[in-house]
């Protein structure tokens, strides 16, 4: 298809999209959280509700990607109110039908929220829960269907591939990138416009781009979520960045606990193929890219960037020292882009609306917004969206409802991991890069894991020593032995049998791992140890005897 | 070939382009400690003991990996470095069950000579004592795990000079262990040569050749730069 093809059926389509505006839409979330508790019985039973009634031609059904309060599940959000009903099962279906689609009348007891708030709101888009969030890199999750392209066509979806590849030339695209001082999302915040410039620079005929999706960080579900939701929007990103970088060939690397991710990626990979938003020649242009999906096949230290490569090479997944990095010496040697599926779901919005718009949300120093995944002991656990230099007490309390059961808030764990933990009194500090590292935390991935007095801080720094020692790919002897020494030192004062010569010995090897390691995960797996340290010592101290 | 100036432990050489840090300071007689490195094969950077400072980066980086670059002003023996290397060391002897005492390679061991050269006096460390088979199954050769350092200069020497692939590594963290072909006992090895590379490139007792005791352990590792050399020479 070219272009002037291709605008047609835009065009045809959204004036389609026109005509239903006022139509009642149901939009049933099918992302992974909501289908384990139920979701796709419900949207069946629902069809088949529909069906009986003979509505098939007043309302639209829409099977979509993460709408955000995953405990809530399974989610039913009804457009145009929307109204969000919570923990629907299908013995609410019939009311449902009835009261929304007939009757024009919303559920109470059923709607978002209504058994933890005095008071849920009709338009869920009034409670503080979305109030206080922006969402850019999930702003069609919700709404459109995964599976369907136009329905991401509508919302003017490839848009910005079409401007940039008629409008630009890579060094624009590059500079609009810098301009809008977007961060890259997976973790350690290097500015992605730098890093596409860099890549850009290398001369050479074959250049990669990969997208990093082996989200392994405990409690951590963003890019799963973006891929499920909309993964459309991370191709487009992709070629985008390919075209600026001078890219033919892209890789979308999954990990393989993400079954359903995997399918909707790859499906969409068909559908922009068919209408050659994808391939060769995209739009009718000289400019040609093609994005293969790869599978993780469940190691941690894969979400690495030298081990991911590696494993798409086929080979174990090791990282390798750094100088050379991928930017110069990447996928077969070749240079090569990786960013995380969150970045590339950033980009088309910057390219749509201009990197100044972009880089005005947030903070001067971290630009944008930040895809968060709550999880732990906070009331509305799933996945929220806001501008970076939010507060953490807002998304604790404002947005995720405060502490289960009314307990009192104890420390929040952010980047899994390979983060840190943030203790009570710091819960005004701003979610940004550089406050979180002031902290001895890092932004990292997005993972938020909060946690109430009932969390013993000497436990949470063994379990996530633990995880990285068993995820250590066993090539540096710092983080092989390093980790296992420090996990065995932290069991030993979980259990009141440390000494004080043992937290000397943890401190000395904490500092060590981090400086010595090889790679990121060995270089930051002392980080939760070394934060609760920091933050709760006395809780060390209490265990010690003497 | 174009020269540029660096400075080593306040040394100032000038010094080739393309070599990698190591490199430079070998040929200048700078002492680097390593364990994985074997001149001729390619470096991984795994054992850490190389880490060098270099001013203006935030973090250290493995001598025999980087490549060195005009202006660098490099630190090879600070105080930090060298209660790093110490602390390797003695991690390298606390992950698995090195007993110099009953070891073919007493006196000719790589990690005995790293104990020495780090001033290891004490394994502050509590000994992991990990179950490690001995594969004697091969007919001239023994692979005994207990003396692993994972330094993988086998696995390499026998990818790349050997062409044999019969190394390589499984398992992750502290359970990695070097397996023959699909972990399969080495004597019955469909890859394996039996040319004897591994057993020279082996710092350490963990391969070595049947019908030897305590101490007659010889290896050449120097045999196998050697051999590269050559051939390069004849290509």
């Amino acid at each position: 298809m070219n272009r002037q093809d291709l605008q047609t059926k835009i065009t045809a389509e959204k004036a389609i999209d026109l005509y239903k505006k006022y139509k009642p839409k149901l939009c049933v979330c099918c992302g992974a959280g909501c289908i384990s508790s139920g979701s796709e019985e419900v949207l069946k039973k629902l069809e088949g509700e529909i069906k009986t009634r003979g509505l098939e031609n007043e309302v639209e059904l829409i099977p979509t990607g993460c709408m955000g309060p995953c405990n809530q599940g399974p989610l039913i959000k009804c457009l145009p109110e929307y109204t969000i009903y919570q923990k629907v099962d299908c013995s609410n279906i019939k009311a449902i039908v009835q009261s929304q689609l007939i009757e024009k009348k919303p559920i109470e007891d059923l709607l978002l929220f209504a058994d933890s708030r005095p008071k849920p709101f009709i338009d869920a888009r009034e409670d503080p829960y979305f109030k206080k969030q922006m969402k850019i890199a999930l702003k069609d999750c919700g709404h459109i269907n995964p599976e369907k392209i136009e329905d991401y066509l509508v919302q003017d979806g490839y848009a910005a591939l079409d401007k940039i590849l008629f409008q630009m030339s890579p060094e624009d695209v590059i500079a609009e990138i810098k301009h809008s001082r977007m961060r890259g999302r997976g973790g350690a915040g290097y500015p992605t416009g730098l890093k596409w410039e860099t890549v850009y620079k290398y001369v050479s005929n074959q250049k990669y781009v990969i997208c990093n999706g082996d989200e392994g960080d405990p409690g951590a579900f963003m890019d799963r979520s973006v891929l499920e939701g909309n993964p459309h929007r991370v191709l487009e990103g992709m070629c985008i960045a390919a075209y600026a970088v001078g890219a033919n060939k892209g890789y979308a690397y999954i990990r393989g606990e993400y079954p359903l991710a995997i399918k909707r990626i790859e499906s969409a990979i068909k559908q922009a193929k068919k209408l050659g938003l994808l391939g060769n020649n995209i739009l009718g242009t000289d400019f040609s890219f093609d994005v293969e999906v790869r599978i993780g096949a469940g190691a941690f230290v894969c979400g690495e960037e030298t081990a991911l490569i590696a494993s798409i090479e086929g080979k174990r997944g090791t990282p390798k020292p750094r100088p050379p990095f991928p930017a110069e010496s990447g996928l077969w040697g070749k240079p090569t882009l990786i960013n995380n599926v969150e970045t590339f779901a950033g980009i088309a919005p910057i390219i749509n609306n201009g990197g100044e718009w972009y880089s005005e949300i947030g903070t001067p120093k971290s630009a944008g917004t930040k895809v968060f995944a709550l999880a732990g002991k906070i009331n509305y656990s799933g996945l929220i969206e806001v501008p970076m230099g939010t507060s953490l007490r807002e998304i604790v309390f404002d947005i995720g409802g405060g502490i289960q059961g009314g307990g009192e808030f104890k420390a929040a764990q952010t980047g899994g991991p390979s983060g840190g933990c943030i203790p009570a009194e710091h819960l005004d500090v701003k979610m940004d890069y550089e406050s979180l590292i002031s902290l001895g935390s890092i932004m990292g991935s997005g993972g938020l894991i909060v946690m109430d007095k009932s969390s013993d801080m000497v436990d949470v720094a063994r379990y996530f020593m633990e995880f990285c020692m068993d995820e250590s790919c066993g090539k540096c002897v710092p983080c092989r032995v390093g980790t296992k020494m420090m996990h065995d030192l932290l069991q030993k004062i979980c259990d009141s049998k440390g000494t004080k010569i043992d937290l000397e010995r943890l401190e000395e090897l904490a500092v060590y791992v981090k400086e010595c390691s090889l790679c990121g995960l060995g270089a930051s797996a002392p980080n939760p140890l070394l934060s609760t340290l920091r933050h709760f010592r006395h809780e060390y101290e209490n265990r010690i005897t003497e | 070939m174009a020269k540029i100036s660096v400075n080593i432990d306040e040394k100032n050489l000038e010094v080739e382009v393309g070599k990698t840090i190591l490199e430079v300071c070998r040929e200048n007689g700078i002492e680097i400690l390593t364990m994985c490195h074997l001149k001729g094969i390619s470096d991984v950077g795994a054992c850490r003991l190389c880490l060098v400072e270099i001013e203006g980066v935030n973090k250290l980086l493995s001598a025999c990996t980087t490549k060195i670059a005009a202006n660098m002003i490099i630190r090879t023996k600070t105080e930090k470095i060298k209660r790093y290397q110490r602390i390797t060391s003695e991690l390298f002897f606390a992950e698995r069950n090195h007993v110099c005492s009953v070891c073919v390679a007493n006196g000719k061991c790589d990690l005995q000579k790293l104990g020495y050269k780090t001033e290891m006096d004490h394994i502050r460390y509590p000994y992991l004592f990990p179950e490690c088979e001995v594969d004697t199954s091969h007919p001239w050769y023994v692979l005994d795990h207990n003396r692993c350092i994972m330094c993988t200069r086998c696995v390499r020497v026998c990818a790349e000079v050997e062409g044999a692939h019969n190394w390589n590594v499984m398992n992750r963290g502290n359970k990695v262990r070097i397996i023959s072909d699909f972990n399969t006992p080495w004597g019955e090895s469909e890859t394996c040569t039996s040319c004897g590379k591994c057993v020279h490139a082996c710092p350490t007792g963990a391969i070595w050749p049947k019908a030897i005791v305590q101490g007659q352990l010889e290896k050449k590792p120097e045999m196998i730069t050697e051999l590269i050399e050559k051939r390069k020479m004849n290509l």
